[in-house]
C-alpha cells in the first residue's frame, strides 16, 4: 500500500469513533514513518499490515503504543534484513536463512563475548594497578650511552704536624688565705682561763669548797670555715678601676651553727668605703660557713674580728 | 534459530490450531506481546520458512476495516516447532 493508499483509507474503517483526531494523526505517521525505515521489499506490506492491526487496537493508549513498537520492530527488522541479502518472501529459501540467522547470532555473540572479554581486562588492570599502588611506570628511562670514567683515587688531605707536646710544669696558685688575726682588743681572742692565782683569797674562793680541782676551759676561736666565699669575688669593681687596695676589718657575732646572729660590722676601715662596703658584703655571704668557736670543743656562740685584704694582682 | 521465550509464545499460540490463520492483531491479544516484538519475529518466521503469509481475501469498503495479513504455520514449521516444543518437555535444549 502507497502513501496515496494510506490517505484513501476511510477513517472511519482505521480508527473507532471514540479515539481524538490527534490520535490518528500521530499514530498513522508514526507507523508510516517506520514502514519508510523498513527495508523497500517489505514497506508497504509493513504499512498496510500495521494499519490495519491498529485498528483492531480498543483505547487510544494501545494504538499509541502499537505505533510506539512498530517503530522499534522497523529497526530491528532492517537490521535483521541487512544480516540477510535472500528475499524475505521466499519461503523456497528458508534453510539459508536460518544458516543466515545463525551466522548472525554467531555474530552477536563474538561482538559480546569481545565486550565481556573487554571489560574483564580493563577490571584486571585496575585491579593491578591498586595492588601495585600506581608506582611502576610503564616507560623505563634507559640511558643513551654507557661511559667509562675512570675516577681518581681521592687521596686524604695532608694532616698538619702534630704539635709538640706541652711542657706541663707545676705552678702553685696562690689563693687570698682572708687574715682573720686575733687583735688585742677583743677579749674574745683571749684564753678564759678560769684559775686561781695561789696565795690569793676571794670571798668567792671561800665559797668555793676546796675539794674543787680547778678547771681551764679550752676555748677555740672561731673564723672563716670550709665554703667561705673568695674574697676576689667581692672586690668592688670600682676600687678594681681606681686601683685601691687595702685591708678592712669586720666584726662579726657567729652562732653555733656557723651562721651570723647580727650584721657584721666594720671595726676597722682600709681608708676605702668602696672596700669597706666589699668586706661586709663578704662576711655577709659568708654566713653558714664560718667556724663557730668551741669552748671544750661544744661550739658556743661569740663575736670576733678578721681582717680582709683586698689586693690587685696581675 | 534462536528460540527465545517470546518465540516460543507466538509458535504456542500457533500450534494450538495449527491450521488456523491469524493476523498480528489476534496474535498480540493471545500471547500479549508488543509490537515491537511480535513483528520482528513473525517475519523472522516467515523468512525461514515455518510461516506463511497472505493478504485476507476481503472488501475493505465492504468490512469497514482494512485488510489484514495472516499467518499460518507451514508444514516444515508445523515439525519443527513440535520438534522445539518435543525437546523442551524432554528437558532439553537446543
Amino acid at each position: 500500500m502507497s502513501e496515496r493508499d494510506l490517505n484513501s483509507v476511510p477513517r472511519a474503517a482505521t480508527s473507532s469513533d471514540a479515539s481524538p483526531a490527534w490520535t490518528e494523526a500521530v499514530t498513522g505517521w508514526l507507523i508510516h514513518h517506520a514502514a519508510l525505515s523498513a527495508p523497500a521489499s517489505l514497506s508497504e506490506r509493513l504499512q498496510e499490515e500495521w494499519l490495519a492491526d491498529l485498528a483492531a487496537r480498543p483505547s487510544v493508549m494501545s494504538r499509541l503504543r502499537f505505533a510506539l513498537g512498530c517503530c522499534w520492530a522497523t529497526r530491528v527488522i532492517a537490521h535483521e534484513h541487512r544480516a540477510s541479502s535472500v528475499p524475505v518472501a521466499s519461503s523456497a529459501m528458508g534453510q539459508k536463512l536460518m544458516i543466515a540467522n545463525l551466522h548472525n547470532d554467531s555474530r552477536f555473540f563474538a561482538r559480546r563475548s569481545t565486550t565481556f572479554l573487554l571489560v574483564v581486562c580493563l577490571h584486571i588492570a585496575l585491579f593491578y594497578a591498586l595492588m601495585t599502588g600506581l608506582e611502576f611506570k610503564i616507560f623505563k628511562v634507559i640511558p643513551s650511552t654507557f661511559e667509562t670514567r675512570v675516577l681518581q683515587e681521592q687521596r686524604p688531605p695532608e694532616l698538619p704536624l702534630p704539635l709538640p707536646r706541652p711542657q706541663l710544669t707545676a705552678t702553685k696558685i696562690e689563693a687570698p688565705i682572708p687574715e682573720f688575726p686575733p687583735t688585742g682588743d677583743f677579749n674574745e681572742t683571749e684564753d678564759i682561763i678560769h684559775s686561781q692565782p695561789p696565795g690569793t683569797s676571794s670571798p668567792v674562793a671561800t665559797q668555793t669548797p676546796p675539794s674543787t680541782p680547778l678547771h681551764e676551759v679550752s676555748r677555740v676561736q672561731g673564723g672563716p670555715g670550709i665554703g667561705f666565699p673568695n674574697p676576689d669575688d667581692y672586690y668592688p669593681s670600682s676600687a678594681k678601676r681606681r686601683e685601691e687596695q687595702g685591708s678592712a676589718t669586720v666584726r662579726v657575732c657567729v652562732g653555733a651553727n656557723g651562721r651570723l646572729t647580727a650584721d657584721p660590722t666594720t671595726v676597722q676601715t682600709s681608708g676605702s668605703a668602696r672596700l669597706d662596703e666589699g668586706a661586709l658584703q663578704l662576711a655577709k655571704a659568708g654566713s653558714g660557713h664560718y667556724r663557730a668557736t668551741t669552748e671544750d670543743g661544744r661550739p658556743v656562740n661569740s663575736c670576733y674580728s678578721f681582717r680582709v685584704r683586698f689586693e690587685l694582682r696581675n | 534459530m534462536r528460540m527465545s521465550l517470546q518465540t516460543l509464545r507466538v509458535l504456542e499460540v500457533f500450534l494450538e490450531n495449527p491450521t488456523e490463520q491469524l493476523s498480528g492483531a489476534e496474535v498480540h491479544q493471545r500471547c500479549g506481546l508488543a509490537s515491537g516484538t511480535l513483528y520482528p519475529i513473525l517475519l523472522r518466521f516467515e523468512s525461514a520458512g515455518w510461516f506463511v503469509s497472505r493478504w485476507e481475501s476481503i472488501d475493505p469498503s465492504t468490512a469497514g476495516r482494512p485488510r489484514r495479513r495472516l499467518y499460518r504455520l507451514t508444514s516444515t514449521g508445523l515439525k519443527r516447532a513440535s520438534e522445539v516444543f518435543a525437546s523442551f518437555n524432554r528437558g532439553v535444549v537446543t
